[in-house]
């Protein structure tokens, strides 16, 4: 059959075939061929499988990445490429012939299409739900805090205090319970402190993953609720420089955020790459419906500087990034004493109202924190060799009010260095099947805390060690993995000016199991079963005072224990049309978990008495269900979202709910997407609706103030891009936050005793990108 | 094309590690800026140079041992000049704070809430830069025999934003000292 064709390409000559083969529409001898590459090294990648929706035809690639789906007809296809550890690909493949298309006389076939693909690998365990927040979702939260920017997130909330202040708190666990990955280096800065907000400037990353769950094995202690991944983009390869600038102005605080980014290469040394970024925020004092928050404002600074060589064979790449801030605390929020505090709940608002300002004072907190890190990789043989070292310092000084006091010494000064290195190998795949990787992970870390007292100096190493292995077959995969950590921690206590060193050992292992199952198309489960540990942090070992702004005095136990996690988490994956739903549920059961108790009698000191809270253990267990619905209800022009979280916190012990668990939220949201219209692209519209419950589940007499009224938010959001000369697009968005201006308060916000929460908040985005 | 030997990396990697192990700062003891141990009360009657004092002291900071407080007597009917002195025993030598609070006067405030408020009354004797009362020095004059406590609240009422919030009243700022001395008032 083949011959014949040939014969009449002979015959035709010249003429143009193109009208010759478009009649002909039992035409069946195209082929789909080409390789499949990693994103990041360009190495071809073995044992990918490409699937033909249409057809139901697949190829696997061979040990040189290379795939051929023979015989085919001619039409539209979209081929979709899975690989284990890697995101799944989807492109649109057209076999038409095309007046541009090459005949090549020497192969048998015709109608040739190569596609090379190209698959960027995935860092985050294979069988755990966890969710990726990019593009244009992550474009819309430009100006915000990390914390901010990933509440959107189901099952994902955050702790404040405040809203400069905010941490990620995933399924009720956050602080030393949720590891934070900046770029690939565990992020170490005091983040014990439930107002210690993570040093990182989110315009670094072009992708944040959300992994939640257990995630021990991989990652090491503290990942117990989950792991937050904080990613910049790749390289660039070629040198041709380019850039964005981004800029964010909000009405609220009177905001503003500019941040760009340039990058590029060396036009003679292929393979070498370049970029430079920087951010800078200025904001004043916040708005509330009724009256402005004194001393609100916020300065940031940041910059990152990154610079990297990468051949097929081997990589070496280098960052460093600086982050500076300048948060001004609430004054009406720093109490001296359970009085004060008392008296301000009974007030209801705060005593003293100010206007609008930029000026930061006391009381105050003075962060920079720095990160140097140095990436290198090695192939050989299908194998790969990564090892990533990092230097981060920490320096966090917070200013208080009280006292006489020099003006220039802050309360309370911490200084923490430190040194990462993980090391990790993986294999190529066995029996085209079996992929995994061994690592052993190391940390050096040591603090000096000068002022008061609250934690004492103290050094740590660590080390971990672990294994974890992936099977593809067929519509199951499976993952398991194994690992131990070990950690020393000195501490250089002081009982008046003598030292008291004290020296604590622990160790842990941690181990991992799921499967993801592709009942068919449109409907796959996932389960996995994994453990985490959490050593206590020195804090809680040792701390001894009165916390301000919590009026509270809290003790730590030398004695306590690490915590260990056992986390059930399944979900569920259906789609169906115009219709997508993911259902998620977990169980997390944690002994010794670590927690404040309130003693029975309180604490008298110079400021008064105050409630004596210790640091005790007992066996806590957290439940709870997140789901996430989409419905196209006209295809590609309007759509509606619906997210609802649901969690249960229980003390097993005492027999009552845990304090500070984030209540049952609901959001929904409806999006018309316009396409051109403003003589803008992509043009959309949405409307969005958050409703939170009031927390019910509290232990009674457990708290100052009984957690607040359940609330409603209401907010819109609408953007394009407009098309400037050159091709280039900038990208407008604007914002409305809290559109009814509503007086509402978080029960997960620490400032909820002394003042209601953000009000209305118009914001604008642009992007620029050159 | 230039290509790295792979050793560079590695050997940079081992650098990096050890350029940061240098000479390390030895751990020192934590040194309070402000701490406030004591708070001593004296009394001297009008017309005599009897001078009574009590003490709400509290060595060790904040947790550790208990306070110690004196228990307060005094007489009816009387005009007493009450002296307040705030003072940091935490370490020898002891530190009299109260200049620094008489040199800081418009952002402080002391003041006293005997409860029952019968027990007594008080006037401040000293003002601050705004004509506001400082409580530092002052007169006691004390009614009926009775019994009940005596609050003192140092106040800390530094300006916002620019803007002075001293009123005279308790309302602003927030305690720096808040200390209950039991109180008799004894025929």
């Amino acid at each position: 059959m083949n011959r014949w064709l040939l014969l009449g390409v002979l015959l035709l000559g010249g003429l143009g075939t193109h009208s010759l083969f478009a009649q002909s529409l039992t035409d069946c001898h195209c082929l789909i061929k080409g390789v499949v590459k990693d994103r990041e090294t360009r190495q071809p990648i073995a044992g990918a499988v490409l699937i033909l929706k249409e057809t139901g035809r697949n190829a696997t690639t061979d040990a040189q990445g290379q795939y051929k789906i023979e015989q085919l007809c001619q039409g539209t296809y979209v081929l979709e490429c899975r690989i284990v550890g890697y995101k799944v690909i989807k492109t649109t493949i057209s076999l038409q012939h095309s007046a541009e298309e090459d005949i090549n006389l020497n192969e048998d076939e015709v109608h040739l299409q190569d596609v090379e693909i190209v698959a960027r690998r995935i860092q985050a365990p294979l069988t755990q739900k966890s969710t990726v927040l990019q593009g244009q979702a992550l474009e819309q939260t430009r100006g915000q805090t990390l914390g901010d920017a990933l509440k959107q997130i189901t099952g994902v909330t955050v702790l404040q205090t405040g809203a400069s202040i905010s941490k990620p708190v995933i399924h009720g666990l956050h602080s030393n319970r949720v590891l934070i990955m900046n770029n690939g280096i565990r992020q170490e800065g005091q983040q014990w402190g439930s107002e210690h907000a993570p040093e990182i400037d989110p315009f670094i990353a072009k992708r944040m993953t959300v992994v939640k769950g257990a995630a021990g094995v991989r990652y090491g202690s503290d990942a117990i609720g989950g792991v937050i991944l904080v990613e910049p983009e790749e390289l660039p390869k070629n040198g041709k420089i380019n850039g964005e600038l981004n800029t964010a102005a909000f009405s609220n605080a009177r905001m503003g955020v500019v941040s760009g980014t340039l990058q590029g290469g060396i036009p003679k040394w292929e393979g070498f790459g370049w970029r430079i970024q920087g951010t800078l925020k200025n904001g004043g004092n916040i708005r509330t419906p009724d009256y402005f928050l004194a001393n609100t404002g916020i300065q940031e600074q940041n910059f990152s500087v990154t610079a990297g060589y990468r051949t097929g064979k081997v990589g070496v790449e280098a960052f460093y990034s600086q982050f500076q801030t300048n948060v001004g605390i609430f004054s009406g929020s720093h109490i001296g004493s359970t009085s004060d505090l008392l008296n301000v709940i009974k007030n209801g608002e705060p005593f003293i109202k100010v206007d609008f300002n930029r000026q930061i004072e006391r009381p105050n907190q003075l962060i920079s924190h720095n990160l140097l890190k140095i990436k290198t990789f090695r192939n050989f043989n299908g194998n790969r060799l990564n090892l990533i070292v990092g230097r981060q310092y920490n320096r966090r000084a917070e200013y208080d009010l009280h006292g006489p006091q020099a003006t220039t010494n802050p309360a309370l000064l911490f200084r923490l260095t430190t040194f990462t290195g993980d090391l990790t190998f993986e294999h190529k795949p066995i029996a085209s099947k079996v992929n995994g990787q061994v690592g052993l992970s190391g940390l050096y870390q040591y603090n000096f805390t000068d002022g008061r007292p609250l934690i004492p100096d103290f050094e740590q190493k660590n080390l971990g060690l672990f294994l974890i292995e992936r099977v593809v077959h067929q519509k199951w995969e499976w993952e398991a993995g194994v690992r131990y950590d070990w950690r020393k921690l000195d501490v250089f206590q002081f009982i008046g000016t003598t030292l008291d060193p004290r020296l604590h050992y622990f160790g842990s292992w941690s181990g991992t199991s799921g499967v993801v199952h592709t009942a068919r198309e449109g409907l796959s489960f996932r389960v996995n079963f994994g453990t985490a540990w959490r050593p206590p942090n020195p804090s809680e070992l040792y701390s001894k005072g009165v916390h301000h702004g919590a009026a509270a005095y809290e003790e730590g136990d030398d004695q306590l224990k690490p915590e260990v996690a056992y986390n059930l988490i399944g979900s569920v994956d259906y789609t169906h049309k115009r219709f997508r739903a993911e259902l998620g549920v977990y169980r997390n059961l944690i002994q010794n978990f670590i927690y404040l108790k309130p003693q029975a009698e309180p604490i008298l000191t110079i400021r008064g008495a105050f409630p004596y809270f210790k640091n005790v253990q007992t066996q806590a267990v957290f439940t709870g269900i997140d789901v996430d619905t989409e419905w196209e209800i006209i295809t590609n022009k309007l759509i509606h979202t619906q997210k609802l979280a649901y969690l249960r916190a229980y003390d097993l012990r005492q027999n009552n709910y845990l304090v500070l668990i984030p209540a049952n939220r609901l959001e929904s949201g409806l999006r018309w997407q316009l396409g051109k219209a403003l003589k803008c692209d992509n043009t959309y519209f949405s409307l969005n609706h958050l409703w939170v419950d009031r927390q019910r589940r509290v232990p009674p007499n457990s708290d100052f103030m009984e957690p607040p009224a359940a609330y409603h938010l209401w907010s819109v959001v609408a953007g394009g891009d407009l098309p400037l000369s050159k091709g280039k697009v900038l990208q407008w968005s604007i914002t409305v936050q809290n559109l009814f201006d509503t007086a509402y308060r978080d029960y997960l916000n620490r400032f909820r005793y002394y003042a209601i929460e953000q009000g209305r908040n118009s914001s604008v985005r642009l992007k620029w990108s050159f | 094309m230039k290509q790295l030997p792979t050793k560079v990396p590695l050997f940079l990697a081992i650098l990096l590690f050890i350029g940061g192990c240098g000479k390390k700062e030895q751990p020192t003891p934590a040194e309070e800026n402000e701490l406030i141990t004591t708070v001593r009360l004296k009394f001297t009657e009008n017309g005599t140079t009897n001078t009574q004092t009590f003490q709400w002291k509290d060595l060790d900071g904040d947790g550790g041992n208990a306070p110690t407080i004196t228990s307060i007597v005094l007489r009816a009917s009387r005009t007493y000049k009450l002296d307040v002195e705030f003072l940091d025993e935490s370490s020898t030598p002891a530190v009299n704070k109260t200049a620094d609070i008489q040199s800081e006067a418009d952002k402080h405030l002391i003041a006293f809430t005997p409860i029952p408020s019968s027990l007594f009354t008080y006037t401040a004797g000293d003002k601050d830069s705004r004509n506001f009362p400082l409580g530092l020095t002052g007169t006691v004059i004390t009614s009926f025999t009775n019994m009940g406590t005596l609050r003192v609240q140092l106040r800390h009422q530094p300006p916002i934003n620019g803007q002075p919030v001293k009123n005279g009243t308790i309302t602003p700022g927030s305690d720096d000292v808040n200390v209950t001395f039991s109180i008799t008032v004894a025929p």
